[in-house]
């Protein structure tokens, strides 16, 4: 099976997940392109300057995925396969829903390519010629020192992503807004926790308030275990009593969302699950988010004009869409910064 | 009449009404509640558009971080004498809680100790002196119950050789402070005499020290011989003015006359039923400087009048590479 009958394979399956932006087969064959210079290049040599070279994919890809949403469980199983490795992966201990049903969705080429368990298989450290891990800073720390310094080792830790509408005097943006927050919980890594907001922005929070339930009502939230239901409720409580003395604080909620307004420039806490922030846009943003500038993910903007995309792009964001867009990556992003096939493969050059 | 002659009639009144037991909690605590309302400017605010509560359960209770936020006082606050700071793990301002006196304080700790079967002799403390921590509440607390001689904090040495020939003893600590003493201790042993007790309270705060009660209470048994009923855990916290106790594993901890935990769910807010967890209030009256009605960061559950602390259980938080900004800084 060459890279476009895998491409052909992996997109029907894909295609059964239409809430996670599936790749075609085509988009899958233009990320080879452009991050490893050729759509071939993994099945034989190619021009390569004045020789030859090839692409050679890990044999094994051990892959540990993080329990918050299923999008980089569905994405990086992808890619180990359109590389056509085989693939180890470590589904969370508390699984990860419809995802675990992905590989009875492959043909048997692919699908006798991934083992798949909730338990991390005793000897597939050893197996592995690539690791991809997802998880906490702690997770990815203890992996990273149990991985031989001759592996190449992928991580994907914690990020923290806002939204900035610059302009939006029509309110446009609200709805978008309220999906990117609202969809998987909140627990993606791009998962905006505050918006950030030029002009009128609590006239903005009042409007995405009505657009969260709205949403809500849509698509209700998931039940929560207790202690994050606790968490919650304190951060709300907490907010109401900050709203009950100031004049510039404001807290909207309904089942299972919450939107709160608040002028200062300090970065809030989040418990996460639909709890947005929402203030003004200052000229201090930068340095507001310098705190994270390590731990920065993605940026929505509003409008979506290069200007805007410009003005963020050195800030330490690794992606920057329009509201609305945020949790719909294209296959070909490069998540954490990174091109996430050319850092798995190594290059065997052939000069005739 | 007077804010400070009604506030000086109401802390008697209190005082009285708990050396006689504190039966009818309800209304003391809803007059405690309105003369909060009516003095104390924050809570007047955070109360502002909510109805007047006729139950106990539905006085408003203010989140602890409120204590950060805000100056909690229903006294003007130049009569401030004294105020205790909270020790927490996530930096940040401290908890401060404001008194104008420190009589109801005084009579919550020792009553609330003797009342929870407590003996009020031979006490000793692993804890600092209150007048070598002026904000510790917890000092003053033990400031209280243990002769200035008998506080041993940072003296190991000096608390071994005391309890090797010490006759029934009480010792009162932090949990942590015990560890670092039975630590220190290095495989020594010391078997306390019958009817000793060891309390203690306050968990690992400010370090990333964790031990479950199961193992603290062994070490209990290993280093002091003090089986598990022995000892002894008090629920209090810089917020409040009166401790809950319990002793042993898996008991609920129970409440004075003139205070009351209730478990609540954290989506409505109601309380839960006979079993169930939740998130725990608590409904001090002796609390009259502050606020009466406080919602911890605790988890419990309810156990008939009593509650069972279950703590915050962050381990159940799931967290994926979306971090809340206050673990990624912390």
């Amino acid at each position: 099976m060459n890279t476009a009958d895998r491409a052909e394979s992996l997109a029907r399956a894909a295609a059964h997940f239409p809430e996670l932006s599936p790749p075609t087969a085509r988009d899958m064959i233009e990320s080879v392109r452009l991050e490893l210079g050729h759509e071939e290049i993994l099945d034989g040599f190619q021009m390569y300057g004045g020789h030859l070279s090839m692409a050679v994919a890990p044999r094994t890809i051990l892959h540990i995925l993080s329990g918050n949403t299923p999008h980089a469980a569905f994405q990086t199983m992808l890619r180990g396969l359109l590389l056509g490795s085989h693939n180890l992966v470590k589904f969370p201990s508390g699984g990860l829903g419809k995802m675990e049903g992905f590989p009875g969705l492959l043909p048997a080429g692919l699908s006798s390519r991934l083992e798949c368990s909730r338990q991390l298989g005793e000897d597939w450290p050893r197996r592995a010629e690539a690791w991809v891990v997802f998880g906490s800073d702690v997770t990815v720390a203890e992996f990273r020192a149990k991985c031989p310094p001759q592996i190449p080792f992928q991580a994907h830790g914690h990020r923290v992503s806002v939204g900035v509408v610059s302009d939006d005097p029509g309110l446009e943006s609200c709805a978008l807004a309220a999906r990117d927050v609202s969809l998987f919980e909140q627990q993606g890594c791009l998962s905006p926790q505050v918006i950030f907001v030029g002009g009128d922005a609590f006239r903005y929070a009042e409007a995405l308030a009505r657009e969260m339930e709205r949403f809500a009502a849509a698509s209700p939230a998931p039940p929560l275990p207790l202690a994050v239901e606790a968490e919650i409720a304190h951060a709300r409580a907490d907010w109401d009593f900050r709203a009950s003395g100031d004049r510039g604080v404001r807290v909207w909620k309904g089942t299972g969302w919450t939107v709160v307004f608040e002028k200062s420039e300090e970065f809030p806490d989040s418990p996460l699950h639909r709890f947005v922030f929402v203030k003004p846009l200052s000229e201090n943003l930068p340095s507001c988010l310098a705190r994270f500038a390590n731990h920065l993910g993605g940026l929505g903007v509003w409008p979506g004009t290069p200007a805007n995309a410009m003005r963020f792009a050195g800030a330490g964001f690794s992606r920057i869409c329009l509201i609305g867009r945020m949790q719909d990556t294209p296959f070909t992003w490069h998540s954490d910064s990174r091109q996430n096939l050319a850092s798995l493969v190594r290059w065997v050059d052939f000069e005739p | 009449m007077q804010h400070t002659d009604h506030y000086a009639d109401l802390e008697t009144e209190i005082s009285r009404w708990m050396a006689a037991g504190g039966g009818g909690f309800e209304d003391r605590l809803l007059d405690v509640h309105r003369f909060q309302r009516a003095h104390n400017p924050a809570y007047r605010d955070f109360c502002s558009g909510l109805p007047e509560p006729t139950c106990w359960q539905g006085i408003p209770a203010v989140p602890v971080s409120a204590f950060k936020t805000a100056g909690l006082r229903s006294f003007p606050e130049e009569q401030t004498i004294r105020t205790f700071e909270t020790s927490g793990t996530t930096g940040g301002s401290p908890g401060r809680h404001h008194f104008c006196s420190l009589s109801l304080y005084l009579h919550a700790a020792t009553r609330g100790w003797i009342r929870a079967g407590l003996p009020a002799e031979n006490v000793v403390a692993i804890i600092p002196h209150a007048a070598g921590a002026p904000y510790s509440s917890l000092s003053q607390m033990a400031s209280w119950l243990v002769p200035q001689d008998r506080f041993f904090f940072s003296r190991r040495g000096e608390l071994l050789a005391f309890l090797e020939t010490a006759g029934k003893t009480v010792i009162f600590g932090t949990a942590l402070a015990f560890l670092d003493f039975f630590e220190w201790m290095n495989g020594r042993r010391v078997v306390l005499p019958a009817g000793s007790l060891a309390v203690e309270t306050g968990g690992y705060k400010g370090t990333r020290r964790e031990m479950p009660k199961s193992e603290l209470y062994h070490l209990f048994q290993e280093r002091l011989g003090l089986p598990p009923d022995s000892v002894w855990n008090e629920y209090g916290m810089t917020e409040l003015i009166s401790q809950f106790y319990t002793n042993g594993l898996g008991r609920p901890h129970r409440a004075p006359p003139w205070a009351r935990g209730l478990v609540v769910s954290p989506s409505t807010g109601i309380e839960v039923g006979e079993g169930e967890a939740g998130i725990l209030k608590i409904f001090d009256a002796a609390n009259l400087g502050s606020v009466c009605a406080i919602q911890t960061r605790d988890l419990a559950i309810r156990r008939g009048r009593d509650f069972e602390l279950i703590g915050r259980d962050p381990a159940a938080i799931p967290r994926g590479c979306s971090l809340a900004a206050d673990e990624l800084l912390s």
